[in-house]
């Protein structure tokens, strides 16, 4: 219990702190007893952070950089510090996911951000978080497309989360539909179709005479005066229940 | 007839140049009704006896076709597909051209055209109007005929709106609803949007012309107006930027020529031919032009002159083109390089 508290602590403050998200968990933190624990709580995060308000330093930083890329996300892959990362590799070269034994698992894991927690090792997308999948930054998209076989990666092989895979695929689809991003185009042949519209499911069909005529469609439609002889027998039946007729009906 | 000077469709000409009363009056009307933009064709057929021809000619196909060319190496050229490892055969000699022989008719049939149809007709045919039914729907109601034997376009497909009136379903309803119960390998229930005019642009600068009117074929009927569209703003493009190469040995290339001749927009792809040193195609371009055209200057110059080769282009520079001094300049220059081929 107390173990786990200390852990967490560990993982807030490696989270809100991105250059040291990569260092190791401190072993000692387990194994140690109630008092250093103590010690851990308090100085820790003034040891590392440079800012003084503990509060705001448990946000997520650089957002604003982030919507910024937000609107263009092209603008991102042209900057130095992506090409200082990555180089002119794809994004996802040289990710190892953490698995056991020597077969990874088909699936990769359903996401790596839930709500604000981050799991340990995040995807090549989730951890890049400059880098958005949309159907516009086409240079992002063709990195997962083989260019050889025209093919997506799978998702064991470049290592994203499935929930990123589902939107990368989404990505491209879209883009291919706006032709932004080349593929092969199947053959539909046109040969041996008849193209005169001759049959009356095409052509004009003349119009049903009371259409024509502004007729109603139904004789019923109009106010049908009944015959007088009608009007009589009922009036004759009913008349003990007849309302007066006073002024106009 | 065929002298012996003459080209080889000359007696073709002769030939199609008949009445056309020796054919069944069915398929008259079939071409008149289905095919080509001759609106007028009817009334002509009653002045003179020679008819505008339509796409569909023989003698229009054998020169669109000419024109077209049959590049084995860019008709079979390698796709983006799932590799598998080569394989390797050892053939002798005849096997060799038994082989050429099937890819070339293999390559005939990929290089087929596409027909060319004047729009569709809209239909707006009321065939019910009951009032009753006013006020006890919402939403209009669609009903098709699923029988899998009629074909498409003997479908009927009507709709029942909410103020009770019930009429035809229009060209673009029942495009969807025939995808809806019949879908069609390629072909989509909304059109992508690579259709409209901002894409279009995009995918133009990439020079990918030839993409973009297979999805075309693939997504619309031949006669709806985004076919013409997308067909009629990709040949505009191309001659705008005179990348005729991109459609050569394709199957679209005859629809270009045929767009481009009927709009007398021949100056560019005749430039295009002499630089690549092919004299045989500008030829035959002119010679689809005089039999569209047969009352302009040039087409009675060559009638009277009977001018051939380099000649009639000459000819046909001088009356009918607008940008005379390029089409001269290309023609020096390969004259120039035939003297030159000559001399060594």
């Amino acid at each position: 219990m107390a173990a786990s508290r200390g852990t967490m602590l560990l993982r807030r403050a490696a989270s809100s702190l991105p250059g040291l998200a990569l260092l190791p968990r401190l072993f000692w933190a387990q194994a140690a007893p109630a008092a250093s624990l103590l010690r851990l709580q308090r100085p820790l995060l003034r040891v590392f952070s440079t800012e003084t308000d503990p509060a705001a330093s448990a946000e997520p930083v650089a957002f604003d950089t982030e919507s910024r890329f937000k609107e263009k996300p092209w603008e991102y892959l042209e900057t130095e510090e992506y090409i200082e990362r990555y180089g002119n590799k794809p994004v996802w070269f040289g990710y190892r996911r953490n698995h056991k034994g020597p077969i990874p698992p088909q699936k990769t894991r359903k996401t790596c951000i839930r709500g604000k927690k981050i799991a340990g090792n995040p995807c090549p997308i989730c951890r890049d978080q400059k880098l958005h999948v949309d159907y516009r930054n086409v240079k992002l998209l063709e990195q997962f497309i083989c260019s050889h076989t025209g093919v997506t990666f799978h998702p064991t092989r470049t290592g994203v989360c499935m929930k990123q895979h589902k939107r990368l695929t989404q990505a491209i689809d879209q883009a291919r539909d706006h032709g932004l991003v080349s593929f092969h185009i199947p053959l539909v042949t046109l040969q041996g179709k008849d193209y005169t519209n001759q049959h009356q499911a095409v052509t004009k069909t003349p119009p049903a005479p009371s259409l024509q005529s502004q007729a109603p469609w139904y004789p019923w439609y109009e106010w049908q005066q009944p015959p007088e002889k009608d009007i009589a027998r009922i009036r004759r039946i009913y008349k003990d229940y007849l309302k007066e007729e006073t002024g106009p009906a | 007839m065929a002298g012996l000077g003459a080209p080889w469709w000359r007696s073709l000409w002769r030939r199609a140049a008949a009445p056309l009363a020796l054919q069944r009056p069915g398929r008259a009307l079939l071409w008149s009704r289905g095919y080509g933009q001759d609106a007028g064709s009817e009334a002509d057929k009653k002045e003179s006896d020679v008819t505008k021809p339509c796409f569909m000619d023989e003698l229009v196909q054998s020169l669109l076709s000419k024109m077209t060319g049959l590049d084995l190496q860019k008709v079979f050229r390698p796709i983006k597909q799932e590799l598998k490892p080569p394989t390797y055969k050892l053939m002798t000699e005849k096997q060799l051209a038994e082989a050429t022989r099937k890819a070339i008719e293999e390559a005939k049939e990929l290089l087929k055209m596409p027909p060319v149809l004047s729009e569709r007709e809209p239909i707006d045919d009321v065939l019910a109007e009951d009032r009753i039914l006013e006020g006890t729907e919402t939403v209009k109601y669609v009903f098709t005929d699923i029988t899998y034997s009629t074909p498409h376009r003997e479908r009927f497909i009507v709709v029942r709106e909410p103020s009770g009136v019930l009429r035809k379903a229009t060209w673009e309803e029942r495009d969807r609803m025939i995808q809806v119960y019949f879908s069609r390998e390629g072909r989509k229930l909304v059109p992508p949007p690579i259709f409209k005019d901002e894409n279009l642009k995009t995918v133009f600068r990439e020079d990918r012309h030839e993409d973009v009117l297979n999805l075309c074929i693939a997504q619309f009927e031949p006669d709806s107006a985004n076919y013409i569209r997308v067909h009629h703003q990709t040949y505009e493009d191309i001659d705008k930027h005179a990348k005729y190469d991109l459609l050569r040995s394709t199957r679209h290339f005859g629809g270009m020529v045929w767009y481009l001749v009927n709009r007398k927009k021949t100056d560019g792809l005749l430039i295009d031919m002499i630089q690549r040193n092919l004299i045989d195609d500008a030829t035959c371009l002119i010679n689809l032009y005089h039999m569209l055209h047969p009352d302009c200057q040039s087409a009675k110059e060559a009638k009277e002159e009977e001018v051939y080769g380099v000649d009639l282009i000459k000819v046909f520079m001088k009356t009918e083109s607008k940008k005379v001094g390029y089409i001269e300049l290309a023609l020096q220059a390969y004259q120039e390089t035939l003297a030159s081929s000559a001399a060594l």
